[in-house]
């Protein structure tokens, strides 16, 4: 242990460094150091020898505190903060410690915009929108006067005859495939979204067998995917065992005019004698195919490309299929199907809503309100999905099929 | 047994982390703050301790700004069962002498079997907390363990060391430090978020723990500079004509590492 020592101010001024806090002085504060002597050497010594040791041991504690000081410093540092500030040392702007400046609401920036600022944006693009759409209305308008397509449209009503056998309606696996749809792709485009634009993960999966480390968002992109694939199989099986295939697979070039006439009447703003329940019109078959056959295939095979079940030391069939192609193609395919469901859902909503609604979800051609409300209820439970999505309470089923780690 | 588990609030090593470059601080605004993966080890390693013997008590400890409380409840979240939380103004810019002063005072108020730490923050990049600790509280040190086993009145483990792996251990009371090799923290569950809202957590300041952070008696380390780290420069590339050999010696030599 130390000797006991005596402590007396000595004429050493501190060694000061970096100020403590932004715009602060320099610390410690000005002082002396205190002289430690060893109390014997203290009393024994005279005045002229103490001096000598005196100065070797103030190096030492040059920078600790003189007790005396200590009090008036506490007192002193927020004034010296708040008033004077050193012009060498003053910054750009002096932020008070713990308390960081709030922006004010008006002030805010949300991606480089303020609310005005964004307010004023979307209202701009709205306009925007609006008048392009009133233009496209008004050309579409235009195009049906000229000569020759009146006649096609004569011809060509939209739809085409399918043949007498087809069953009309939807058969309740379809109704049940189309609500697990919703509900999966919502989240399948929600998570997929997430994996793409996350920085660092909230959360980490390993499988149980081992394997590279994957972010839980990605996990559940993929499981969601396999269950995505799986309905989506058991679909497409009943849609050619029940023979209802023949109501969403063109099986006429006449789809091709009638698409193209259907296109032209929902330009016009009015609309194409439409009768889902026994047959879609050409554009409806031709897009409803396109999703089904084409699109959702093709998010398949492009995700497995990128994903951990794909073998990596397939050299040759990677090489034939470089994951570079399915990245370029997956996210593209995620937008076709956004834009497909806003405009599906729009015309859903503008083509007589409640009948609509009827067919894919209470399963009937009548106009009342049960369709209205199981597709609220379907909502509801998307909405439900969408919030529960969160890696807490995802880690507990995470968990069942390997390993969950924070980092 | 009741273990003491120090953990440490550090800037995410995720994103990038600056230094205030007018007091040389870190910058808590620039970064996220987390609980140090270390700590996030040794805690984890008391938690399955716990796990395995019942009427073990788990005590996390911190010395971290005031905002740090919610990141603290993240490690109560995972397991422990209370959490003490150092926190005064007099501590800003505290040296490894008065932190692990601090950090002493506060583990003597309490009964412990066991100390543990990670062997090193990613922010300090320190390494002498568990040392000093060990010194002040006059208990044995084992550091840097790859991994523990603790027994009753015992702990004891592998110390990787330059020339081998040494076999450790010590008598409880103890600290011990604890390496990367140790499995990582879990990810807490619900179940575990909502009890951390009731587990006690005690936030002390200096006075409670009868330290005086400008000891005049006390020499401390002051900071003179700090600068910004210059960015990468491009490297020497020595293209194989056959005499690639010759360039790297000559390379070796001009830059003194030869």
């Amino acid at each position: 242990m130390t000797p006991p020592t005596t402590q007396t101010m000595g004429s050493v001024p501190l060694r000061r460094g970096l100020p403590r806090t932004a715009g602060g002085e320099p610390w410690p504060p000005e002082g002396l150091a205190p002289t430690v002597v060893p109390a014997s050497l203290a009393q024994a010594a005279t005045e002229a020898v103490a001096e000598a040791p005196s100065a070797v041991t103030a190096e030492a504690a040059a920078t600790a505190f003189a007790a005396s000081e200590a009090p008036a410093v506490v007192s002193q540092a927020p004034t010296v903060r708040a008033a004077v500030v050193p012009p060498a040392l003053a910054p750009a702007k002096v932020v008070a410690p713990n308390k960081p400046a709030k922006a004010t609401a008006e002030g805010k920036l949300y991606r480089s915009r303020t609310v005005t600022q964004w307010t004023k944006f979307v209202a701009l693009l709205a306009v925007g929108a609006v008048a392009a759409a009133g233009i496209l209305v008004l050309a579409a308008r235009g195009v049906t006067t000229l000569p020759g397509v009146p006649e096609f449209l004569q011809r060509y009503p939209g739809t085409y005859q399918l043949p007498d056998t087809t069953q009309s309606g939807f058969p309740w696996w379809a109704q049940w495939a189309h609500f697990l749809n919703i509900f999966l792709i919502v989240l399948i485009i929600r998570s997929g979204y997430q994996v793409r634009t996350e920085q660092k993960p909230p959360a980490f999966w390993t499988p149980k067998r081992g394997g590279k480390k994957i972010s839980i968002n990605l996990w559940l992109h993929q499981l969601l995917d396999v269950l995505w694939l799986v309905t989506g199989f058991i679909f497409v099986v009943l849609l050619f065992a029940s023979g209802h295939w023949i109501r969403i697979v063109p099986t006429s070039w006449e789809a091709v005019p009638n698409a193209l006439s259907a296109l032209l009447q929902y330009m016009t703003l009015d609309w194409p004698v439409e009768s889902g329940w026994v047959n879609y019109n050409s554009l409806q078959q031709i897009m409803y195919f396109l999703v089904v056959f084409i699109a959702a295939p093709l998010a398949a095979i492009t995700g497995v490309r990128m994903s951990e079940f794909w073998p990596k030391n397939a050299k040759r069939l990677n090489k034939i299929y470089p994951v570079e192609i399915a990245r370029a193609i997956h996210f593209p395919t995620m937008v076709f199907f956004v834009l497909f469901i806003l405009v599906h859902v729009f015309l859903v909503f503008a083509t007589g809503a409640l009948r609509n609604l009827n067919h894919m979800f209470g399963g009937t051609d009548v106009v009342n309100w049960v369709g209205f409300w199981l597709f609220a209820a379907a909502m509801a439970i998307t909405i439900a999905g969408w919030y529960a999505a969160r890696p807490l309470l995802l880690a507990p089923i995470a968990k069942q099929f390997g390993q969950v780690s924070s980092r | 047994m009741k273990i003491v588990v120090l953990v440490k609030v550090v800037p995410d090593t995720y994103g990038d982390r600056k230094l205030n470059l007018e007091t040389g601080l870190a910058d808590r605004e620039a970064s996220e703050a987390v609980v140090d993966e270390i700590g996030e080890r040794a805690l984890e390693l008391a938690l399955s301790y716990a796990d395995a013997n019942e009427g073990t008590e788990v005590v996390l400890l911190t010395l971290a700004p005031e905002g740090a409380t919610a990141t603290i409840r993240k490690g109560l979240a995972m397991g422990a069962g209370s959490a003490i939380h150092v926190s005064d103004q007099g501590l800003r810019g505290a040296d490894l002498g008065l932190t692990a002063g601090t950090l002493a005072a506060a583990i003597r108020r309490l009964e412990f079997d066991l100390v543990i730490t990670g062997n090193i923050s990613t922010d300090g990049s320190g390494g002498m907390i568990p040392a000093m600790l060990a010194e002040l509280l006059d208990v044995p040190h084992a550091t840097g363990l790859s991994s523990v086993e603790i027994s009753d009145g015992v702990v004891s483990g592998s110390r990787p060391v330059e020339s081998g792996v040494q076999q450790v251990s010590a008598n409880l009371p103890a600290v011990i430090s604890i390496t990367e090799a140790l499995p990582s923290g879990r990810f807490p569950n619900f179940k575990g978020i909502m009890a951390a809202k009731k587990k006690p957590l005690e936030v002390l300041t200096l006075s409670d723990l009868g330290i005086i952070a400008d000891d005049p008696e006390a020499a401390s380390s002051i900071m003179l500079t700090v600068t910004e780290k210059p960015p990468r420069a491009a490297g020497v590339k020595i293209i194989d004509e056959g005499d690639a050999g010759e360039k790297l010696a000559d390379f070796l030599v001009e830059n003194r590492l030869a």
